[in-house]
């Protein structure tokens, strides 16, 4: 679970004495059974991490992780057995934002060092640094480590260069792969056919709206807005009317107006997969077999037009042209500038915990919003049937095993233990109920009554979660191409955009095609046929 | 004991035999070949040509270090004591040439190529296509064009910067004190500017200055039109630089003969013609390094930008460096990245040394 949302369900729901008393039993009787009796107790090892450290006692520490790696252990042993690994050292490569991360995977991972008696050496890295590094492994061909944390944009980079090792059978089965939510399950993590990712986290756009901005006597009188045409309305409707919680102009729909290092280009996909992710096809981005841009189909063009139509409007608040993602969802919406945003996760839970948060008590939530119309590419028209397309924007992070491993069946079973224990599944519910950086991304991670046995509010956990859950197994979800340099296609889109929205091109078609001649470079620099094959393995074309 | 020559210099008379002499030039020449060899080879190698071949560079890297040390054993061996005092320069010369010639000349060859981290090909010669699409980026452009109204900004803060200059070298109250007040700017990373100011007190709804617009009435706006963006970071730009200039032009009135300045007055002249007829033209060599010095300074503006536009709104405050950052950082186009920078740096280098011949009659003080 993020950070942020661990606190935010902490501050929101009311802890009373006897739940508290109820989590710090568990624990005293937890710490007080022996070592064999935590690891076979299997049967309820779910129900026992998550008493660790015990909602509402406080963030887990070293000692914590370790615990619930060693009562994690069980799938583990079924596998291997104990010492099998001695003198078998392997690098990690991950990342250290927020002191999570890399941090807890040492605690998961020392009781199954000592089990294995492997040794793992640690390379950690800001998230500021990890692209880069990864990127000049990549075009060097050099891996200097033999598991890395990565997320699955980069797999284009990673897989389709053979770099990776094949996931063995066994894996599969102890990490029960069925349990993925839809969208992580293949083609993500998977390269011509073979799989090669291990999830622990799942990643999605949802929409955040204020609640006291929608209903009968608010300030629109409508209810929620469910397309992006009633977002539009609204935003257009709100303009000249004042924010009933700040007294501020009142302001609908926030689109990040500039660029976000490539990042910003998920904004604008928000509003584009309802139009274009049509559910006859994967592809929503490229034509599938000549990489042909679809960004400047009417589709993309209908969503481009819209911000336009929004800017024309003024219904943005001042100087959003230079407002990114970061401060549409920081400084404005949790600040009670704006009332509907996209967002990852995060800004769900800020909303109750952020000091500078005026939102948390009016802030509500719901899947990607849907087009009255969407455009289908192959018979090249439009259809009048509502879309609903959720935006699985990065995808999420996963553990992959690198093929230095490969000639070596002591190290690759050993790397891919590691890697196994680190994606089980009792293990990522503890990860996905306190903090550690990761996002549920399992059905079984959506079980609310283990949630509500261990202490957490359950309207909550259901409002909220609930969300992510309708997103990542929505039937129609917008998965991005895990490409070779697909953020070089996105950060070349914001630099076009940007001109776009400052009126520099005569209009969204002009923009959109603008877009379209620089990715079309960009695809002949990379090698259209090698990204066109990659691209097709990504989409399970 | 030798008697004739430099005398002066030379401590010990050298004998040097002709096979030593022959040792030295075989250890250069000898060392030399065949760190051409193995360079050649290993370029071979790397081009597929021959099947023999080092994984990395780094063997002929260290042939290269040995034909270094070997050129500098020789010049003992083959000049004995005259060879010493090279030996006290050479190796520093050496690793000049190593650290800026060498990779100068690499950055060369990968500006023509097609260099992009995320091809699977990796660098490849590609003509003069990087130039022909630098010629038709209109982004480029706009960042070229973006750095003339960057430079001519120069002009006001030299302007600001001899006036804060006279005004902390006149006899005021604290001086010392206002020294180092207007210092502080420049103490500042521009990165920290960028968020303390561009994103803190110039954000438009909660930032101070908003707030004191608002209140008066007015609706703030300081990176949404073009032009109030590019003069905003101007602005941030010459906050932090002003003190460099103002700094190095208090050091050349502090310079000044007095002498001069105190004949002036006892012809009568007035503060004016003091300045007009006697400062300032006697400040211009300080005033021509300091302005040269900040507009290669300002030729390198990216860092606020980056933090608080990313170049826009629509590229009006976009510079040439903020835009190679965005090719190399975000689209790993190392290749077009190069051509970029290497272009920037012959045009830089033209621009100074024009603008040197320029002013040069201004750089001597008149006698």
């Amino acid at each position: 679970m993020k950070v942020d949302l661990y606190n935010y369900i902490k501050a929101a729901q009311k802890m009373n004495r006897r739940q508290v008393l109820k989590g710090s039993a568990a624990i005293g009787a937890v710490a007080m059974m022996p070592k064999t009796a935590l690891a076979g107790g299997h049967g309820n090892v779910r129900a026992e991490i998550l008493k660790i450290p015990g909602v509402g006692a406080g963030s887990p520490t070293d000692s914590d992780w370790q615990k619930v790696g060693e009562m994690c252990l069980g799938a583990t042993k079924d596998n291997v057995s104990e010492g099998e690994f001695e003198g078998v050292e392997l690098t990690f490569m991950g990342l250290n934002n927020q002191n999570l991360h890399n941090f807890l995977f040492r605690g998961f991972l020392k009781p199954w060092e000592a089990y294995t008696g492997a040794k793992i050496n640690w390379i950690d890295l800001a998230q500021a640094d990890y692209n880069a590094r990864l990127q000049q492994s990549i075009a060097t061909g050099t891996a200097d480590f033999d598991i890395i944390e990565m997320g699955a944009p980069f797999e284009g980079d990673v897989l389709g260069k053979g770099m990776a090792s094949e996931m063995p059978e066994w894996v599969k089965e102890q990490i029960d792969m069925d349990d993925y939510v839809d969208y992580l399950k293949a083609p993500v993590g998977t390269w011509g056919g073979k799989t090669y990712r291990v999830s622990i986290d799942g990643d999605c756009h949802t929409f955040a709206y204020r609640k006291d901005y929608f209903g009968e006597g608010s300030i629109t009188g409508r209810d929620v807005p469910t397309t992006w045409q009633e977002i539009n309305e609204v935003s257009k409707d709100l303009i000249g009317k004042e924010d009933p919680l700040t007294g501020l102009p009142a302001h609908g729909y926030l689109d990040p107006l500039k660029g976000w290092g490539g990042f910003g280009f998920y904004f604008l996909e928000n509003r584009a997969s309802a139009y274009a992710k049509h559910p006859n096809s994967p592809a929503w981005l490229f034509e599938p077999d000549t990489m042909k841009p679809m960004v400047n189909n009417p589709a993309w063009v209908q969503a481009i037009q819209d911000v336009m139509d929004l800017i024309d409007a003024g219904a943005y608040p001042t100087d959003q042209i230079n407002a990114d993602p970061g401060t549409t969802a920081f400084q404005q919406f949790l600040a009670g500038t704006g009332s509907m945003l996209m967002w990852w996760g995060d800004v769900g839970s800020n909303a109750r915990t952020s000091d500078t948060s005026v939102v948390g008590e009016v802030a509500g939530f719901g899947v990607n919003p849907a087009s009255e119309r969407v455009y289908n590419a192959k018979a090249g028209a439009w259809e009048e049937t509502r879309n609903e397309a959720p935006n699985m924007a990065y995808i999420g992070w996963g553990v992959y095993v690198m093929a230095t491993v490969e000639g070596d069946e002591k190290k690759k079973k050993a790397a891919w233990s590691a890697a196994a224990h680190l994606g089980g599944k009792d293990l990522s519910l503890w990860a996905s109920a306190y903090p550690s950086g990761f996002q549920p991304y399992r059905n079984s991670h959506f079980q609310y009554d283990e949630w509500e046995e261990a202490g957490y509010d359950r309207a909550y956990v259901e409002d909220y979660l609930g969300s992510n859950a309708d997103s990542y197994n929505h039937p129609n979800a917008a998965i991005e191409p895990r490409i070779p340099g697909i953020f070089q296609y996105y950060s070349v889109a914001e630099d076009e955009l940007a001109k776009g929205y400052a009126g520099q091109y005569g209009s969204a078609q002009e923009t959109a095609d603008a877009i379209a001649a620089a990715w079309e470079k960009i695809t002949d620099q990379i090698g259209r046929d090698g990204q066109i094959a990659v691209y097709k393995a990504s989409l399970g074309m | 004991m030798n008697k004739d020559g430099d005398l002066l210099h030379t401590v010990t008379a050298d004998n040097i035999s002709d096979s030593r002499k022959r040792l030295g030039k075989f250890m250069v020449w000898g060392t030399a070949l065949f760190c051409v060899m193995l360079a050649l080879l290993q370029t071979m190698y790397q081009a597929g040509s021959i099947e023999i071949g080092f994984e990395t560079w780094r063997p002929t890297l260290y042939s290269y270090m040995l034909w270094a040390t070997a050129l500098c054993a020789a010049q003992v061996i083959v000049n004995g004591e005259k060879g010493k005092r090279t030996l006290f320069v050479l190796p520093a010369a050496l690793f000049v040439v190593s650290l800026v010639i060498f990779p100068l000349l690499f950055a060369l060859y990968i500006s023509f190529t097609d260099w992009n981290l995320a091809s699977p090909n990796g660098p490849q010669p590609n003509g003069w296509n990087n130039l022909v699409q630098m010629w038709n980026d209109s982004f480029y452009w706009n960042a070229l064009t973006n750095m003339v109204y960057y430079v001519l900004a120069v002009s006001v803060e030299y302007v600001i910067a001899f006036g804060l200059a006279l005004l902390l070298n006149a006899q005021i109250r604290a001086r010392k004190f206002f020294r180092v007040v207007f210092l502080l700017p420049l103490m500042l990373s521009p990165v920290a500017v960028s968020w303390m100011i561009g994103k803190s007190m110039l954000e438009v709804r909660f930032g101070p200055i908003s707030r004191i617009i608002r209140d008066l009435g007015g609706e703030p706006t300081f990176f949404g039109d073009p032009e109030i963006a590019r003069f905003m970071i101007m602005a941030m730009d010459a906050w932090t630089f002003i003190p460099f200039m103002m700094i190095m032009l208090l050091a050349g009135l502090q310079a000044l003969p007095s002498e001069i300045l105190e004949a002036s007055k006892v012809d009568g002249a007035s503060g004016w013609q003091s300045f007009k007829e006697i400062i300032f033209p006697l400040m211009m060599p300080v005033s021509v390094t300091a302005i040269v010095i900040r507009i290669i300074f300002k030729l390198k503006l990216a860092d606020i930008i980056i933090n608080v536009t990313s170049g826009g709104p629509g590229g009006a405050t976009d510079s040439v460096t903020s835009f190679i950052f965005r090719e190399y950082r975000d689209r790993s186009n190392v290749g077009y990245g190069t051509l970029l920078a290497i272009v920037y740096l012959v045009l830089i280098v033209i621009f100074v040394t024009l603008f040197l011949k320029l002013v040069s009659r201004w750089m001597e003080r008149p006698a």
